[in-house]
């Protein structure tokens, strides 16, 4: 452990990377003639081998926001980068395979497969890899024995208990070794003891790998586990609360605005290159500000 | 995915409602066997058609004649007495052998001589055709001896009914004599001309060189005499030279045209086509098939009418196939979201559809061929009679009785098999389709 904690911090000093940046994110959602703005304007990164909490009462968004990271859902407007690339500029084709090699998935209902065993269940995200027989089989044996279910590879999600169960889901979300782990509610079916079970388990074999980690949550409790926390209100960042010292302050985006900020300074660095790109400068600016507009709009919509 | 992955997974899921799969296979298998069993019986009713076509030997044969003139069996009246004559000759013959799907033409001349034994006389149809081509026109067996080889064309064949009965006309009551060509001699000569006294008729021995046709079904054969055409110019024109010297010319220039010609087509089917062209080129035609085509035609649409059967028979288990699919999506749809959130691709969830509504085009398309051994043995059982009945010409030109009116060949099953997979696929496109359009966040939200 001591030595991990050293390389951990060379990395830092070096230049943490930013693994998901979430620029101006925009979701409305169309209830009948309703427009709902579940997402509104958020901007915020997050970096390797962090543990990011999404805190927010039930209907704030949060959960909405993680779909929109995950690229399960598609964002109205604004940008998700991850590892670099714009998830919802990808076609579905592309989008499932950076899936299966960079994102893992954490349910609150599970999600497992109840046709399948444990075992089965776990080895599905290799299945989509191509991985072989053999070596997935060992993977997935390996990874349920480190969740403590070595003894239960046979059994169907019917037979387990809910604590089991998500354990399994645990499981199935790391097995393919993926740099970013999305959690929703991870715990949200359990009981206190094994919801300290689960996160223990999630936190040690996300520090293990460096793997990052975004957990939406409601419970401020389980919100002590993570590094970053981001409170998120009625769509909006109430505040990013930093815990523990794993990045320098100012690179964790305090807020929208400062990120808006660097934008700026950004238009301002290029003045050298074509009008043309300047007139697309020119573009996004407008868009923004429309945006912008739209969502105030929609705020008074809204109440 | 890899393959056997994807095939693994869609045998599970397939076996995971099991009754659900039982009853749409029990649909595949009954589309199946419409399908097989409807064919074979329109396969079977063309075979009563070709077994006419066999025995009969002439379906697939021509009769031309010239126009005007001599013979010819009928006139065609259409365009009156403005028809110019057209004489078959060896120019309209070769014209006749480049028309499409003719197989064989051969000229033939008609002469009727009396052969003679000591007193007593016969009468004989001599045909003189093309050996070389006989046999494409579906002459019978030979009684005895070989058929006429492409060297030694000098063979007479006999009708089974010719040269047995001898009368003596110079007797009051006309004596009958029944001659054995193997002891008795006979010889003929021909009679066209007027005979030269100065010189001795010329007189051909039957007895060196016959052969009797076997006893056939087919009538044509049995009053007539068969001879090579090469051979016949060979003795008419020794013949022509007992002749006067104005007769002899008239001779030889009679047998540079012919009085009918054989022309055999490729096909049955396209005999009428054959037949209209050889008309086209100003000559009489007719045949068989002018009768039995309209049959055959009514024969066909019968078998279409079966196959139709079968096919919506097939359909509705196609109906049947995407009812089940659809259902399926709508059980599995969380799966398909969960599959979709782990990374899998969209264009293996389609594969996994399409797969399983193939396999059940499969395995009811394996049973149904079992099965249907068994139904188009019922079929030629219990069925024959009333198939039998309903077949255009039968007991005229054609005789089902006893026939296997559902015959399977070989290829059908594959044939059958390969149509139910691609039934199950297209029935199975438009879920797998819609599945892969799930949403897989509100898959997720849905239960089971």
């Amino acid at each position: 452990m001591g030595d991990n904690k050293v390389i951990e911090k060379q990395e830092q000093n070096k230049e943490p990377e930013k693994v998901i940046e979430v620029k101006h994110v925009k979701k409305v959602y169309r209830m009948g003639s309703e427009r709902i703005c579940a997402v509104d304007d958020v901007s915020f990164d997050i970096l390797k081998g962090e543990f990011c909490c999404l805190l927010g009462t039930s209907g704030s968004g949060k959960s909405t926001l993680l779909n929109l990271m995950a690229g399960i859902e598609k964002v109205t407007s604004g940008q998700i980068i991850i590892k670099g690339k714009n998830i919802h500029k990808m076609n579905e084709n592309n989008l499932a395979r950076f899936r299966q090699n960079f994102l893992g998935f954490v349910f609150q209902s599970y999600n497992l497969l109840n046709s399948m065993t444990a075992l089965e269940n776990v080895e599905f995200p290799l299945v989509f890899k191509k991985v072989p027989l053999r070596k997935r089989k060992k993977a997935a044996k390996e990874m349920l024995t480190k969740v403590g279910l070595g003894t239960r590879l046979k059994h169907k999600p019917k037979q387990m208990s809910g604590g089991q169960q998500q354990r399994v889901g645990i499981a199935r979300a790391f097995v393919a070794k993926p740099e970013i782990v999305f959690a929703d509610e991870p715990t949200g079916n359990l009981d206190t003891k094994t919801t300290m079970e689960v996160m223990d388990l999630i936190k040690q074999i996300a520090r293990d790998n460096k793997q990052t980690i975004v957990m939406v949550t409601h419970d401020k409790r389980l919100a002590g586990y993570a590094d970053k926390i981001i409170h998120i209100l009625d769509g909006k960042i109430q505040e990013v609360e930093i815990l523990r010292d794993i990045t320098k302050p100012e690179e964790s985006g305090e807020s929208s605005e400062q990120n808006l900020k660097f934008f700026s300074e950004e238009e301002e660095s290029v003045t050298e290159d074509t009008k043309i790109e300047d007139a697309k400068i020119d573009e996004t600016k407008m868009e923004d500000a429309q945006q912008l507009v739209s969502a105030t709009t929609e705020d008074k919509e809204e109440n | 995915m890899k393959i056997s992955d994807l095939l693994k997974m869609g045998l599970r899921n397939l076996f995971r409602r099991k009754a659900r799969t039982a009853l749409t296979v029990v649909g595949m298998v009954i589309g199946t066997i419409s399908i097989v069993v409807m064919i074979s019986i329109g396969i079977g009713i063309d075979s009563v058609y070709e077994e006419a076509v066999m025995s009969n030997g002439s379906l697939s044969l021509i009769n031309v004649y010239p126009t005007g003139g001599n013979g010819g069996f009928y006139i065609s009246s259409s365009d009156g007495g403005q028809q110019k004559q057209v004489q078959l000759d060896d120019d309209i013959i070769e014209q006749i052998r480049q028309i499409e799907n003719v197989k064989f033409v051969s000229p033939i001349i008609n002469k009727y001589v009396t052969p003679m034994s000591g007193k007593y006389q016969s009468w004989l149809d001599l045909m003189v055709v093309d050996f070389s081509v006989l046999k494409e026109f579906g002459i019978p067996m030979l009684e005895d001896g070989s058929y006429p080889s492409k060297e030694v064309k000098t063979k007479i064949l006999l009708g089974s009914n010719c040269l047995r009965d001898f009368y003596d006309y110079s007797s009051r009551y006309g004596k009958t004599k029944t001659i054995d060509l193997s002891k008795d001699k006979v010889t003929f000569t021909f009679q066209d001309y007027a005979q030269n006294d100065k010189k001795r008729p010329y007189k051909v021995t039957i007895n060196d060189n016959y052969a009797y046709f076997t006893n056939d079904e087919n009538t044509m054969y049995s009053y007539s005499g068969f001879m090579d055409i090469d051979y016949f110019k060979e003795i008419y024109t020794k013949y022509a030279n007992t002749l006067k010297v104005e007769d002899r010319k008239k001779a030889m220039k009679s047998i540079e045209t012919y009085s009918q010609a054989w022309v055999n087509a490729d096909n049955i089917r396209d005999v009428n086509k054959v037949v209209e062209e050889i008309q086209a080129l100003g000559l009489q035609a007719y045949s068989a098939m002018q009768e039995l085509g309209p049959m055959i035609e009514t024969a066909d649409m019968l078998k279409n009418v079966f196959a139709g059967i079968g096919l919506i028979a097939m359909l509705v288990s196609a109906i049947n196939i995407a009812n089940t699919m659809i259902m399926s999506i709508y059980e599995r749809t969380k799966e398909i979201g969960v599959m979709k959130v782990l990374g899998c691709v969209v264009r293996d969830i389609k594969k996994l559809f399409l797969f399983e509504a193939g396999m059940i085009g499969l395995i009811g398309g394996g049973i149904g061929i079992a099965f249907s051994y068994v139904a188009s043995w019922a079929v030629n059982k219990y069925g024959g009679k009333l198939i039998s009945s309903i077949i255009p010409g039968n007991g005229w030109y054609v005789d089902g009785t006893g026939t296997d009116f559902s015959q399977i060949p070989w290829w059908l099953p594959i044939l059958a098999t390969s149509f139910a997979i691609l039934v199950g696929v297209i029935a199975g496109y438009i879920p797998a389709r819609r599945a892969t359009k799930i949403s897989a966040i509100e898959a997720m939200k849905t239960e089971g």
